[in-house]
């Protein structure tokens, strides 16, 4: 996949301490083109598609945002809690600014967990982006799939 | 050849760069090189000259007029809305996710959007005329929970600060790390009016935050930082009317101030009932000042819920979410006929949900306000 103009300009956003102090990169050295492709590629070996993966990302949005920061138990199966901070974060692909909404998802009974925000959201359902590797807010499709479907 | 490869050439190649860089600087200097122009602040209330080509909200900023701004001019938190009556051109698209139809209208516009290229009439809420910039010292970082910190900061120049309990600032942090610029964000005080010497905040880590980073990883005792202030219309309302309250997390910052402000003042006419949510017994801090304080001012009552106690904790308070417990004593322990005010301190979804559950028992949204961390 090509860097275009808009890839070039969200991957130097990307950089830690542009718009967030961690980044959207972590340890990754790849081009965002890259990333994308590969984890399009581990969608469909998956047998997902980035629809149902938002889809279910936001089931659990709005149940978690239901306890105001208090956890809440999702068909007896999963413990949901929500954060949210005062002001709102733009999207590295500059087409967008979110809540600081971060939602928190458990799968009772085991120590499988995974953490979103309302930002991530919208990098996988409009940029299909999941995020580089080791970066704190990284949805591995794997793990999307082992722990909330 | 070697001549032509290794001396005119890069000769040539300097030559060229050397007429396009001045090409630039000419042609920069002639495009961007804007006059002084006025800036008129409130029909006349304010006149101020400024040099053109930066943003509005620089420009104010530099001639000490502080609009509140999160994001530090980045477009990304739409908080330096002003009210423009002159031509500045047309809503610029960075602007559009945050004006709603009716500030469209009434040409609301991002301060930090609008570069100064002609004369401008603006109008600001006259308080901001009043806001200043402060240098100050770091007195005294405490770990209040697990996430949250109180940081006193010691006022230098000026060297006092006059404020209404319930108000914020805009604290200002340097460059650090592989954060390449100054970072500001929006904290209510904590302490009352009285100490006017400090500001004290609460700050709560948000992950990847910039400046929660800062403060919990960086920040250090003695250190200078600056801040502006004080913003905001979340203060107590000047009646006799029951206050209810309710917070969660660092959301305790302006209830803090407003009640203590009110014991201070010896205002003990009003009832309040102040409802403190939090998780687990490891996100509940100021508990024992606040029964103490409860002890001190009969009409003060402090009610902490916990969602979601750990066992360990052999909690005997209040159980279950803010909301429902809030509901509960409406119902049956507040008295129903007496006039009553709420304030509200914490995320958005916390304060919607309570809106709700206080208009269902018959208070009013306008006597409804609130602090949304939005």
């Amino acid at each position: 996949m090509k860097m275009t103009p808009e890839y070039l300009k969200a991957q130097e956003n990307m950089h830690a301490g542009i718009i967030s102090s961690s980044g959207f990169l972590g340890s990754d050295s790849r081009l965002i083109s890259d990333i994308i492709s590969n984890d399009e590629e581990l969608v469909q070996a998956l047998g997902m598609n980035f629809t149902e993966i938002t889809n279910r990302l936001k089931f659990f949005m709005e149940k978690a945002l239901n306890g105001f920061g208090n956890p809440v138990t999702v068909d007896e199966v999963w413990e949901v809690f929500s954060e949210e901070a005062r002001g709102v974060i733009p999207c590295p692909f500059e087409d967008g600014s979110f809540k600081k909404i971060n939602i928190y998802v458990k799968k009772k009974g085991s120590k499988d967990s995974i953490v979103f925000s309302d930002l991530g959201i919208h990098l996988i359902e409009k940029h299909h982006f999941f995020q580089g590797r080791d970066a704190f807010f990284r949805l591995d499709p794997e793990k999307i799939k082992k722990i909330l479907f | 050849m070697d001549i032509l490869t290794f001396i005119v050439a890069p000769m040539v190649l300097s030559l060229l760069s050397g007429a396009l860089a001045f090409i630039i600087v000419l042609v920069d200097s002639l495009v961007n090189n804007y006059p002084d122009f006025t800036i008129d602040i409130n029909n006349g209330r304010k006149k101020l000259t400024a040099k053109g080509g930066s943003s509005l909200l620089v420009t104010l900023s530099s001639q000490g007029i502080f609009i509140p701004s999160a994001c530090g001019g980045k477009a990304s938190c739409g908080a330096c809305k002003v009210k423009i009556e002159s031509d500045v051109g047309v809503i610029l698209p960075t602007e559009l996710p945050y004006l709603s139809e009716e500030e469209k209208k009434d040409n609301i516009r991002l301060a930090c959007q609008i570069k100064l290229k002609n004369n401008i009439r603006l109008s600001i809420p006259e308080d901001l005329l009043y806001v200043k910039q402060f240098d100050a010292t770091v007195e005294s970082i405490t770990d209040l929970t697990y996430d949250i910190k109180q940081i006193k900061l010691k006022l230098l120049s000026p060297d006092s600060i006059d404020f209404k309990a319930g108000q914020y600032v805009q604290l200002i942090i340097p460059p650090y790390g592989q954060i390449p610029e100054k970072t500001q964000r929006a904290y209510s005080m904590s302490n009352t009016p009285s100490d006017n010497q400090h500001a004290e905040l609460l700050i709560r880590l948000v992950p990847g935050g910039l400046l929660t980073t800062y403060v919990h990883k960086f920040m250090q005792v003695n250190e200078k930082v600056v801040f502006t202030g004080p913003f905001g219309d979340f203060f107590l309302r000047d009646t006799k009317a029951e206050m209810i309250c309710v917070a969660g997390g660092s959301g305790m910052a302006p209830i803090k101030s407003i009640i203590y402000d009110m014991y201070e003042k010896k205002n003990f006419d009003r009832s309040i009932w102040y409802f403190f949510g939090a998780k687990s017994a490891r996100d509940l801090f100021y508990l024992d000042e606040l029964k103490e304080l409860e002890r001190l001012m009969p009409s003060f009552h402090f009610i902490p819920a916990l969602s979601n106690p750990d066992p360990a904790d052999n909690w005997k308070g209040e159980t279950g979410l803010i909301t429902n417990i809030l509901d509960k004593y409406l119902k049956t322990v507040i008295k129903a006929s007496s006039p009553k005010e709420a304030y509200l301190c914490g995320s958005p979804g916390m304060i919607d949900a309570t809106v709700k559950v206080l208009n269902v028992n018959g208070i009013a949204s306008e006597k409804i306000y609130y602090d949304k961390f939005a």
